[in-house]
């Protein structure tokens, strides 16, 4: 494996390095590194190179995707314990948990959301009896308030796959997502908004904050609330605050904004994300925002 | 039991996990986060895929905790089932390749592109792109070994292979980044200096 030149390959100089030659090849490369000044500094590089990435410190995690995992774990955490309840007097040695029914719950609730698709979306919001999307003439926004801020059970396999019809039983499984309890579909709603990056989150609360009498009725969009439903599911409590279509950086986009344990979580994608396949992740998430908590004012 | 006295140790933590404690795998996962996220983010090199791939392993940590048999430390089982994550999404998208491995061409524009002036004390944009060019097992190895400081024997239970195979793997990923770092850092004279872990050559 040497050159032409009689000198040593990087290769071979790093397989010697990392001891994988042995015997009369490892003495012969010995004895050549001696008395070569060219092979000895490629020797020396290749030990900087150990040295320098070494030295690099490590990225920190970036607070969108700690939230994110956060969010997701807590999920986990909430599957699991309600997997336990529902199966304890049956076993008390399980060897593995069901695995959250993410599918069968978002099929649950994209029925009830989508279906009754004349209906008005009023989502109630925590505690401040926002009701942002739809809210043209609703009677039942405030009443949902107080029953959204609920922790949600989150729904275990069995319960889920039996929820899958139309009208589930609300006893197990139905306060998956409790943003959806009662509402129906999901549009968008215009904002006039150009969101910048730089002034994201004052922007976000700004949204946050605006009257919802200024908007107006949404067109409900099968896609983009199974979209929505997708984005928020590892969020919780996860209530949907408000969606709705502006500008990023002068581009077409939308705002999805659901609160989470310690505030609010705002993602603003751009408009050909909502299609199959949308994720937290996938391409067309211009940003990701996380809001501390607005006190209603 | 520990735990009363200082913090529980990692082990005390996923065995509390698997008695159903709720809180105990997230102290855990917090714990070892930033480093589990460095080695996502640079295997995957791309912080969209890296997000998934961490979210995957974290799942499936947390699921399958109670296999965890002790034979080495939590740490090692955690980036083994990171970077396994990583991989597993890398040749996934093996099929619609980015940037595909060995593209000088691509990595090229990918320097030109991070050292503007402004930025060139910035040797991790650099290495960090460098390591882009390397062939996915090639760059789990030099990062666990290399950059994360893991024992040979530490990384072939990571990478799920031999040491010999970590060895192998490791030195043909430095041989094959040398150059190019060497380039990178000829352009800045004056960073040449890595001293503080400098050494090891005899």
């Amino acid at each position: 494996m040497r050159r032409q030149t009689g000198h040593l390959d990087t290769d071979v100089l790093a397989e010697f390095r990392a001891g994988l030659i042995t015997g009369r090849r490892r003495r012969a490369i010995a004895a050549h590194l001696t008395g070569c000044t060219r092979c000895t500094a490629a020797d020396r590089q290749l030990a900087e190179l150990s040295a320098l990435l070494a030295a690099i410190p490590a990225p920190v995690m970036p607070d969108g995707v700690a939230q994110r995992l956060d969010a997701a774990l807590a999920a986990e955490v909430e599957h699991k314990q309600e997997a336990e309840r529902a199966v304890a007097h049956h076993s008390r040695n399980r060897r593995r948990p069901p695995r959250p029914a993410r599918r069968p719950t978002l099929q649950l609730v994209m029925t009830r959301v989508l279906v009754p698709a004349a209906a008005l979306v009023v989502l109630a919001a925590g505690g401040y009896g926002l009701s942002l999307i739809g809210g043209q003439s609703s009677s039942s926004s405030s009443a949902t308030a107080g029953s959204a801020a609920e922790p949600a059970a989150a729904s275990a396999a069995p319960s889920a796959a039996q929820a899958n019809g139309l009208n589930a039983p609300s006893a197990s499984g139905a306060a998956a997502y409790p943003s959806f309890q009662k509402s129906a579909a999901l549009g968008l709603v215009p904002n006039g908004t150009d969101f910048l990056p730089a002034t994201l989150k004052s922007q976000l609360e700004a949204a946050l904050r605006a009257p919802a009498a200024s908007r107006s009725a949404p067109h409900p969009s099968e896609p983009l609330g199974a979209c929505v439903l997708r984005l928020s599911s590892g969020v919780r409590p996860g209530t949907l605050k408000l969606v709705e279509s502006a500008r990023y950086q002068g581009r077409p986009a939308i705002v999805i904004i659901v609160s989470s344990a310690s505030g609010y979580v705002a993602w603003v994608v751009t408009v050909g994300w909502v299609a199959p396949g949308c994720s937290a992740t996938s391409a067309g998430v211009l940003a990701v925002a996380t809001l501390p908590g607005i006190s209603a004012s | 039991m520990p735990g009363a006295d200082g913090p529980p140790s990692d082990a005390e933590l996923l065995r509390r996990h698997v008695a159903g404690d709720g809180e105990a795998f997230g102290e855990l996962f917090r714990r070892h986060r930033d480093r589990l996220w460095a080695v996502a983010l640079r295997t995957v090199g791309d912080p969209e895929e890296a997000g998934d791939a961490i979210q995957d392993a974290m799942i499936s940590a947390f699921r399958r905790a109670g296999d965890f048999r002790g034979d080495s430390a939590v740490t090692t089982w955690l980036h083994r089932i990171v970077v396994n994550a990583c991989l597993d999404r890398l040749r996934r998208k093996a099929a619609r390749p980015a940037v595909s491995a060995g593209d000088e061409q691509a990595f090229e524009a990918l320097v030109a592109h991070d050292s503007d002036p402004a930025k060139t004390t910035d040797t991790r944009l650099d290495v960090n792109a460098a390591l882009q060019i390397l062939p996915p097992q090639q760059r789990a190895a030099l990062l666990v070994v290399d950059m994360l400081g893991f024992s040979v024997a530490d990384a072939a239970i990571i990478l799920d292979t031999s040491q010999g195979t970590v060895k192998s793997r490791c030195a043909r990923a430095r041989a094959r980044l040398l150059p190019h770092v060497a380039h990178l850092r000829g352009n800045r004279s004056a960073s040449e200096s890595v001293s503080p872990a400098q050494g090891g050559d005899a």
